[in-house]
């Protein structure tokens, strides 16, 4: 295919900075997993333990139904589960459409093919370098669970099945930036069908319906890698894989270049008063965003909250279980305050994208014509930070009445009103990432990316804290951790205060450092 | 300089790191006047206009802006002024209508009629998405909105990057109307022709330095005519005639070819000369300021062009002296 070799050294060269950290990271965190999960199950009874207790539907709802959680392999796939499921379909997704949509909308791409290149070949050649991408993440993979003492068979096998599971979404991404405008909406698509797949999985796993099967997710899983294996089942991923990208290619060799499936019709001639306020811009640019993780928060919520009555079953039956979940006056009370964390979770993946477009509005050279206008630094800023905490006080407050709403239907019994309050608790703690994203935009903006590394860490915290018991200090440097566990634990207000206090200290000084700088700074 | 110039600049310097872009600047505007403001790519201008908006701080020098500091005074200032950024970028999901409205909300409004007015002569269809719209149209909508202000000063960044000559006229005659409102313009501009038709003052700068600064007029007389003619016999003195250079004349069958550039006060006397031999044609090429700008732009670049004959070793003469800011030919060549 002409121009192909040239394509794959450009996407070499312009995706491999964002591949190295996707493989480092993953592959960290998947070494930093098994080998934690070794030193704590380092005898059988230990790991059966760990059976006896997980084998409940509510994790089997989160992190999915692992086989062979009497192995190591068994239980160090229940701990990844919950993470893998997010973040390798995130990677395929991320590095094609970086590679496809977003090179057509910035106009690089036409200039690529008004050379000597095949229509094809830009796709192939993205797809060719995720593809390498996800083949040196299964072999980090690979090697960190074995060094880890994980037999060697599972270890492989659950490595492909997670690398298939990357290379479906990546291919999907790339079949998507042939049919739709933009980059975001190619997110927005994967990012839906991952929800649906996710969803899909847990339903499918708790109440054993066959839609599993409809899941790549579920794909994933159905391999069981530490159960009795079924290396048949990772045909499954990579026949879906093999047939999305060939739709992509096909795709890209006969469509227009720039053109889409859908395109927005004629508009509104004037912008209302509101939109011509610094307060109604914000809203107008944070909105798709925000609904965005409004959706997926309240879909999260309703799904957890409907299986409510599952794990309360299941705890009444199982007392090994109170070793993760200890039974408070409601007995759905800590399955509740562990869905109430992931939801805070999602709140500050969406305070970080969220202040992000602060700083692509800059990048993108759209904040200086507002300055340049009567609208001071400070207002405009404001104005933004407003949008944001707001929009976080209602993802947070909608999401946590869901869920409670749900669980008490289900289960007959507690309130909505707990599970509110346990999920506007972690406002404060959510503000304080949403401080450290402001102080960054305002001090350091070329460095906003660290805000995702903070979101990331605390992620990591967050999942993984309890099952690998980790060090009290590490799980102090999260926010999230001073909260307690509510809608179980109590919520120290001395706490929620001294968290508050520290995200205004760095929003303070966020606002104070994008007054004295230069804009736009590149 | 007075000190009612709308703008004042002196010295101004301001590096990013290890490159200095802007090395003492000057620049005055006065009220009521278009101000071109020319230089190559990578000059400064848009780095100048940013100071004088404060949206990047000054390192060294003085920056007076409507008689108040840009940086501090900035929101207060950019109620009195529009700004067109060299670089348009509009919100991809909004409509070009909607773009023009926030825009011009951003500096505090603008005039409803002449909205209309621009957004039809234009020719600009306000209900597309502005991610539809060509690189063209998306400088329309940013033009309409500082256009349509109801501003004293005008700071346009290359305004006419992207229209097509139809459009070009368009601009250039709201421009026109705008100063006979008593608007103050400083139109930063690459292209001399554009400024040529609009300035009544040009100010070129080139490795953030103002290079020279003048009106048209006195920049046009200091530029050289150059004269052809071809003559029944050879015409005598004009080698005397003050002001005359690159004298060349050759038989040319029966009659005698003459070449030479002269200033703009002593046109008449040399061409004189060639009336008394008895002229046969007579092509006269005005004075044009692009020869200027390739010469303050040139002068020391390395690997510069050799000179087309006419103007050969006159590049100092070439450049006026006004103000006293004469800074250009230092070294040159």
């Amino acid at each position: 295919m002409t121009g192909l070799g040239p394509l794959l050294r450009i996407r070499w060269r312009t995706m491999r900075r964002s591949a190295l950290v996707w493989v480092l990271a993953l592959v960290g965190t998947m070494a930093a997993t098994a080998v934690s999960v070794a030193e704590l199950y380092d005898t059988p009874t230990k790991v059966q333990t760990y059976a006896d207790a997980i084998a409940t539907d509510a994790l089997v709802a989160v992190n999915g139904r692992v086989e062979g959680l009497d192995t190591l392999g068994g239980i160090v796939q229940d701990e990844f589960g919950f993470l893998a499921a997010f973040l390798m379909p995130l990677l395929g997704v991320g590095l094609v459409t970086a590679a496809t949509r977003r090179e057509e909308e910035s106009g690089r791409l036409e200039q690529l093919l008004a050379g000597r290149v095949d229509r094809r070949a830009p796709v192939l050649a993205s797809l060719v370098v995720v593809v390498v991408t996800v083949v040196v993440t299964m072999v980090g993979f690979a090697v960190s669970l074995v060094a880890a003492g994980v037999p060697t068979e599972g270890s492989v096998l659950y490595s492909l099945s997670l690398g298939a599971l990357a290379l479906v979404f990546a291919a999907l991404a790339a079949l998507l930036a042939q049919v739709v405008l933009h980059a975001r909406a190619v997110y927005g698509v994967a990012l839906a069908v991952l929800a649906v797949a996710y969803v899909f999985r847990g339903v499918g796993d708790v109440r054993g319906w066959w839609v599993v099967w409809l899941s790549p997710l579920g794909w994933a899983e159905r391999t069981a890698p530490f159960g009795e294996p079924r290396w048949w089942v990772l045909l499954v991923p990579l026949v879906v894989a093999v047939l999305l990208a060939g739709a992509a290619v096909v795709l890209a060799a006969r469509r227009d270049l720039g053109s889409a499936l859908w395109r927005g019709g004629a508009g509104p001639e004037r912008a209302s008063t509101l939109l011509q306020r610094p307060l109604g811009l914000a809203w107008a640019l944070q909105r798709g965003s925000f609904v965005g993780w409004l959706v997926g928060s309240t879909v999260l919520a309703a799904v957890m909250g409907s299986l409510a009555q599952e794990v309360v079953d299941a705890l009444t039956g199982n007392p090994a279980l109170e070793v993760y979940i200890s039974l408070g006056d409601d007995p759905a009370d800590g399955f509740l305050a562990m869905v109430v964390l992931y939801l805070a979770i999602l709140g500050i993946g969406y305070v970080v994208q969220a202040l992000g477009i602060l700083r692509q509005e800059e990048t993108e050279g759209r904040l200086e014509p507002q300055l340049a206008g009567t609208v001071a630094r400070t207002r405009w800023l404001g104005a933004h930070l407003g949008v944001v905490l707001a929009g976080l006080v209602v993802i947070l407050g909608a999401s946590s009445a869901v869920l409670g709403l749900t669980s008490a239907s289900v289960t007959g019994v507690g309130s909505v009103w707990p599970v509110v309050g346990a999920g506007l608790a972690y406002v404060p703690a959510v503000i304080v990432v949403a401080g450290l994203a402001a102080a960054l935009f305002g001090l350091l903006p070329r460095g906003y990316v660290a805000a995702w590394g903070v979101f990331g860490g605390v992620t990591f915290i967050a999942f993984l804290g309890a099952g690998l018991q980790m060090p009290q200090w590490l799980l102090d440097v999260s926010p999230t951790t001073h909260v307690g566990t509510p809608p179980q634990g109590d919520v120290s207000g001395v706490a929620l205060a001294v968290l508050v206090v520290v995200a205004a200290a760095l929003t303070a000084a966020g606002v104070v450092g994008f007054r004295r700088r230069d804009v736009p700074r590149g | 300089m007075s000190t009612d110039d709308v703008v004042t600049v002196r010295g101004l310097v301001k590096t990013f790191g290890a490159v200095r872009a802007l090395d003492g600047l000057d620049l005055a505007v006065a009220p009521g006047e278009v101000h071109g403001f020319l230089g190559p790519n990578g000059a400064g201008k848009s780095t100048t206009l940013r100071v004088l908006l404060g949206l990047v701080r000054a390192d060294a020098g003085s920056v007076r802006l409507l008689g108040g500091d840009p940086w501090h005074d900035a929101t207060r200032l950019h109620g009195r002024l529009a700004y067109l950024p060299g670089d348009v970028s509009l919100w991809p999901g909004l409509t070009g209508g909607q773009c023009l409205d926030v825009l011009a909300a951003a500096r505090g409004g603008l005039v409803e009629s002449r909205r209309r007015e621009l957004v039809e002569r234009f020719d600009l269809d306000p209900t597309k998405r502005a991610r539809d719209y060509s690189k063209g149209n998306r400088q329309k909508v940013a033009l309409v909105a500082a256009l349509a202000a109801d501003a004293e000063l005008l700071l346009l960044d290359e305004p006419t990057a992207g229209l097509d000559p139809l459009m070009e006229r368009t601009f250039q005659d709201v421009v026109h109307e705008r100063r006979a409102d008593g608007v103050t313009v400083l139109l930063s501009s690459h292209l001399m022709a554009e400024v040529e038709a609009l300035a009544d003052r040009v100010s070129i700068i080139r490795h953030g330095r103002t290079v020279t600064t003048g009106s048209l007029a006195d920049l046009r007389r200091h530029t050289r005519t150059t004269v052809h003619a071809v003559t029944s016999t050879e015409p005598t003195g004009l080698r005397a005639v003050t002001g005359v250079a690159d004298l060349v004349i050759e038989p040319a069958g029966p009659h005698t070819d003459v070449r030479f550039s002269v200033d703009a006060d002593h046109l008449d006397d040399a061409v004189g000369r060639l009336h008394a031999a008895r002229l046969h044609t007579l092509t006269v090429q005005p004075p044009s300021l692009d020869t200027l700008f390739l010469r303050s732009y040139d002068s020391d670049a390395p690997g510069a062009p050799p000179d087309d004959g006419a103007h050969a070793g006159r590049v100092d003469d070439s450049i006026p002296e006004v103000d006293g800011r004469h800074r250009a030919g230092r070294g040159a060549r």
